[in-house]
């Protein structure tokens, strides 16, 4: 595409106040030769923007460079369909945040118009990628338990045809198991009314049921899964466009549990799941003799919240044991039943239930580390009662219920990095891989494991905070309790929700966009392959496993799986993969573009390299609020920190910049990362090139990497002075004027 | 130790008036806002859990039923109606049967039959009494009780009454002591328990810890009642024969004039009784306030007894007045009929013994008080006492 650059500058919201706009113009007009430079007062109004759809129409304006405001902000008015454009944010970062009328911010605001030149001179027009293969619509749905029966009809309903492949014989799940439900409105238990779902679901022509199924192999992207399901021997081959993961749990082992809750050494000592069936086969009875059951007493978080054994709440389990509670009391009005809990959790309107059990009598008592008597005759519990603040015994039992959790099923099996691993071979890796367990769920052909990856406690959450059902596996979203422990009501919904995602997913994918979190990006990575060195860097990096890798270790992308992160281009030594809109080239271009004066001026130059999710929003942030800092920042904004390449360092010190900040997420078990591990590669990163630094006896203080979140923009401008001051301590640039 | 926890007791108290404790879920706010809870004596919460538990012996031993005047706070800011006022009034009737020896009370509180049988069974033989033991020559001219029933034989009747009451009131008394004392009910020095009396006579006569509640009209209703009762007693059972002197018998033919003490104090215990017993009436009847929420039918009986008593006095004095010897007779048989029963079995088996629970107790914590402040610090009591007093604070 021939390129026709125009610049437009706004002079509103104080720019023009607090700059020379004819000087600032004198950038465009007379260093790039830019051929139309026009500026306005109001460049986001009605007006302004038709000056610049006039320039397209009659100029023939195809790549346009817009000096106004953050590019946060009024996006929908600067939008003009087949033209590059770039936003040089003149207002937030620099009118908002710097002296007015001053030599250095009029400095400041010049480079950044050179950037913005120069990133809009690289940029190209984005084309869609769009496989060879067909691409299918189609939702897997995994698991025919209630949450996959959900799942299965929600996307069936919204015209999708789905497979659903359940590995028992028939579908229901674990609730196949349950004869009475508590669920909203909380006031009632209810029948189990899981038949009528199964059958709705059997009814539905849009939905093709595999029982007594396997995933064999699922193979390929969204919209261009291949997945091969097992059943009776035979194997069927679907094209997929997007799965649902609705695998369930299991009970967690009660043999495991601590002595001290007698499970195993009394008959009468049973798990809450272990009660459920007893209620579904017939009478609630003393097991060891089958005598009606006066006293039972139920023991919460058996196993629960406890590091040893769950770490976690599987939330279910108060309402279980006040459902199960209640169901005693109604076979014998008379009879004494305890609750032994921790917390008794029972949030929103299932506090009605808990009121409900109250008044049939069921007592509390808040205790955390109960002991169940079974030696001698009777069956007791011995409890530390939190409320009397003293020590109870609850003589006469007839029946004592654990509480036991819910474990999902992705965490049962070997870890992948165990298995892949060959003897002696294993050099330590600088890159944290992530735990894959081999579960036998989805036997995904990705060259990171074959299921998904678990974060804590094997469940395969994304830890995307805010998002649910998202996994670390594009087009595969997680839902019920194999996402995490959840009742009926919180799974139908999970259900639905993952089944949107699912849509989403093929809908976007269809039109060759990103999902989220960069949901509508129609740029994807291009990899120059002659020059790659099969260094493996980007398969084993890359968050979502989206490149697989040949025999040699040739990468293999697979760009549906691919959400744009760029972390694959922060890694590649070869600088061999770039976006169309994005690319090492060009920030490195945008980094030289920066005047740097030499080292008489006492000007320094600072190059922050800004996450642009949560960093960026947090300068402007801070520029909203006019909290200001040194004019010797300049800052590029970055898709994530993982996509930062260690040649830009280079390029900036070699052009005499001081010192470069990075301004990361947080990363750790609390990560806070858009793509999950891009703050922490980055860091990675920094580590190695320290060591260069010190090498060219350049101060390794030079070059710092600080972790910074949205809400904290008022550390900002202080975090900015000190590292200034740093740099002034540590003395200019030895390489200025190279 | 472990204590049991016994389900057993949380029913039974239903038939003391328990009606909503089960749905306590141990927030506190019921003892954080009471005025008369405090750090060492903690209440209303923990006795509503050692209802729930069955802890018998925790309420046995414990002090702060009788601190409580139910003024109704608790229940009013309980989030859940678990009504923790009216749980400390079913201790308190509780405690009335458990320091009772004969077992009278029990069946007083448990079963509204035996209260009504047993007060009719009395009323009937006083009146039998009284038409029995008589001088058989009343003055038919004038309205002359003395010609009937004299002052003097009265006097002897109140006294074998006050002897029977006192006998059994003090016997129950005793054992409330020496549950609240424990083990220290004869550790501590006399001098200690004779320098608290005072104590003893200002709460009795002032109820001043009633007056630190929010809602002052119960103190001021319950004041009336109780000086207005104590004052009649006094008349009736000390001076009816004035201890000899003409002028201060309380039964005597000749009316006194108006401005007599006998006839003013007569005039306000009589509105005093009369004024708070039909404020709460009316107010147990509209349930317009917590405290007046749920009635249990001692609760009725108590006000019922109290009013006709006081109604029946009044007629009998307007019979006087007017001189009509007949209606005077008659109306005195019924107004003993009523008066003795009251005393006899409502003050040693019912909800009037908190006359003598509440002061006691009082006391008695005050004499604990001085008497673990004079102990060196180390004691091996002192520091069990001050342990579980902290336990109890840090709740």
């Amino acid at each position: 595409m021939e390129k026709k650059i125009a610049v437009y500058i706004c002079s509103g919201c104080g720019i023009g106040d607090a700059l020379d706009i004819e000087k600032l113009s004198e950038v465009a007009t007379s260093e790039y030769k830019v051929p139309v430079c026009k500026t306005h007062a109001n460049l986001c109004s009605q007006e302004g923007a038709k000056l610049i759809q006039d320039d397209i129409a009659s100029e023939g304006v195809n790549s346009i460079v817009v000096a106004a405001c953050s590019p946060r902000v009024m996006y929908d008015v600067f939008n003009f369909e087949g033209c590059v454009l770039d936003r040089v944010n003149l207002r937030e970062q620099v009118v908002w945040s710097q002296k007015p009328n001053d030599e250095d911010t009029q400095m400041m605001a010049e480079d950044y118009l050179r950037m913005g030149i120069v990133k809009t001179t690289k940029m190209e027009l984005p084309e869609p990628y769009q496989p060879d293969q067909e691409m299918s619509r189609d939702v897997l749905v995994v698991g025919g338990g209630w949450t996959g029966l959900n799942a299965a009809l929600e996307a069936a309903e919204a015209g999708r045809s789905v497979v659903l492949v359940e590995k028992e014989a028939q579908l229901g799940g674990f609730q196949k198991k349950v004869k009475q439900k508590v669920t909203f409105p909380y006031k009632e238990m209810k029948a189990n009314d899981i038949d009528e779902l199964i059958e709705k679901v059997k009814q539905n022509k849009n939905i093709t049921v595999y029982t007594g199924a396997k995933i064999e192999k699922l193979a390929g992207g969204p919209c261009v899964f291949n997945a091969s399901i097992k059943q009776n021997g035979a194997t069927n081959e679907h094209h997929i466009g997007a799965v649902v993961l609705a695998a369930g749990w299991r009970p967690y082992d009660p043999n495991k549990l601590d002595k001290k809750l007698g499970f195993g050494a009394s008959p009468n000592v049973i798990t809450n799941v272990m009660f459920e069936e007893m209620v579904q086969a017939g009478p609630i009875a003393r097991p060891s003799d089958g005598q009606p059951v006066k006293n039972a007493a139920f023991l919460q978080c058996a196993g629960q919240r406890d590091p040893k054994h769950l770490g976690y709440c599987s939330t279910i389990c108060c309402v279980t044991a006040l459902k199960q509670a209640i169901q005693v009391k109604q076979e014998n009005p008379e009879a004494n039943v305890f609750v032994l809990y921790k917390e008794m959790r029972t949030p929103g309107q299932a506090e009605d239930f808990y009121r409900k059990a109250q008044e049939e009598g069921v007592l509390f008592l808040r205790c955390q580390d109960p002991e169940v008597l079974t030696n001698g005759a009777g069956l007791g519990v011995k409890a530390h009662d939190e409320l009397l603040g003293e020590e109870v015994i609850l003589e006469d039992l007839d029946l004592v219920v654990l509480a036991t959790g819910m474990v999902p099923e992705t965490s049962f099996g070997k870890d992948f990095k165990e298995l892949v691993k060959k003897e002696g071979e294993e050099e330590a890796s600088d890159v944290p891989v992530d735990t894959v367990i081999v579960s036998d769920i989805l036997n995904l052909e990705y060259r990171q494991g074959p299921e998904l990856p678990g974060l804590r406690y094997g469940f395969p959450d994304s830890h995307f905070i805010c998002f649910p059902y998202e996994s670390r596996r594009t087009g595969i979203y997680a839902a019920g309790c194999v996402r995490r422990a959840m009742g009926t009501a919180s799974a139908a919904e999970d259900g639905a929700g993952a089944a949107m995602k699912a849509i989403q997913c093929t809908e976007l994918t269809m039109k060759g966009a990103a999902v989220h979190p960069r949901a509508g990006d129609m740029t994807y990575p291009e990899f120059f392959m002659q020059r790659c060195t099969q260094c493996k860097r980007c398969t084993e990096e890359c968050p979502f496993g989206a490149i697989n890798e040949d025999e040699k270790g040739n990468p293999l992308p697979q760009p549906t799986r691919c959400r744009r992160c760029g972390v694959c281009m922060g890694a590649c030594p070869e600088r061999i993969i770039s976006f169309k809109n994005y690319s090492v080239g060009m920030i490195g271009d945008m980094i030289k573009a920066i005047e740097v004066p030499d080292e008489y001026e006492e000007k320094p130059r600072i190059v922050v390299l800004a996450c642009e999710n949560d960093a960026y929003p947090a300068l402007d942030m801070a520029g909203l609020r006019r909290m200001s800092y040194n004019a010797w920042v300049r800052v590029v904004p970055l898709r994530c920190l993982g996509s930062m390449n260690l040649v830009w360092i280079a390029d900036s010190l070699s052009k005499g910049i001081d010192g470069i900040l990075l301004l990361g997420c947080q990363h750790g078990d609390n990560y806070q990362c858009h793509f999950i591990k891009g703050s922490e590669l980055a860091e990675i990163r920094l580590s190695k090139v320290k060591e260069t630094l010190d090498r060219l006896v350049l101060e390794s203080e030079r070059v710092t990497f600080e972790t910074i979140s949205i809400t904290d923009y008022h550390k900002l401008p202080a975090l900015l002075d000190e590292f200034a001051e740093t740099l002034e301590g540590v003395g200019p640039n030895p390489y200025k004027g190279y | 130790m472990s204590a049991k926890v016994d389900t057993s007791i949380m029913k039974d108290l239903k038939h003391f008036g328990l009606k909503d404790a089960h749905k306590c879920f141990h927030c506190g706010n019921c003892t954080a806002v009471c005025p008369l809870s405090t750090p060492e004596n903690p209440f209303p919460r923990r006795f509503v859990r050692y209802i729930q538990l069955g802890q018998k012996d925790k309420i046995l031993h414990a002090p702060e039923p009788w601190l409580c005047y139910y003024c109704g706070d608790c229940s009013t800011n309980c989030p859940r109606g678990a009504d923790p006022g009216e749980a400390m009034m079913v201790t308190r009737r509780y405690l009335t049967s458990l320091y009772d020896w004969t077992g009278f009370s029990r069946k007083f509180y448990t079963s509204e039959k035996f209260e009504i049988i047993a007060i009719l069974a009395v009323a009937i033989l006083v009146g039998l009494g009284m038409l029995l033991f008589n001088t058989g020559n009343p003055n038919w001219e004038h309205a002359h009780l003395n010609s009937v029933w004299p002052s003097h034989a009265i006097e002897l009747a109140d006294l074998g009454m006050a002897a029977i009451l006192s006998f059994l009131l003090l016997t129950n008394v005793f054992r409330c002591f020496r549950f609240i004392m424990g083990d220290l009910a004869f550790k501590i020095p006399v001098k200690i328990y004779a320098s608290k009396l005072k104590e003893l006579i200002v709460h009795t006569l002032t109820q001043k810890k009633f007056g630190k509640c929010t809602d002052r009209m119960q103190w001021f209703v319950h004041l009336m009642i109780m000086t207005g009762y104590a004052s009649v007693f006094l008349m009736v059972v000390v001076f009816i024969n004035g201890l000899t002197i003409e002028n201060l018998k309380f039964q005597r033919d000749v009316i006194y004039p108006l401005w007599h003490p006998w006839r003013l104090v007569g005039y306000y215990s009589t509105f005093a009784i009369m004024y708070g017993t039909t404020y709460a009436i009316i107010g147990r009847l509209k349930k317009s306030k917590a405290p007046y929420k749920n009635s249990h039918p001692t609760d009725w009986m108590f006000l019922i007894l109290l009013q006709l008593t006081t109604l029946t006095g009044i007629f009998v004095h307007i019979t006087r007045l007017v001189d009509w010897p007949l209606p005077t007779y008659g109306l005195y048989i019924v107004h003993m009929m009523v008066a003795v029963p009251m005393l006899v079995l409502e003050v040693p088996f019912a909800k009037w013994a908190h006359l003598a629970y509440r002061p006691l107790v009082l006391y008695l914590l005050k004499v604990k008080e001085a008497y673990l402040q004079e102990q060196p610090v180390g004691a091996e009591e002192v520091s069990a006492e001050v342990a579980s007093a902290e336990a109890v604070a840090s709740e």
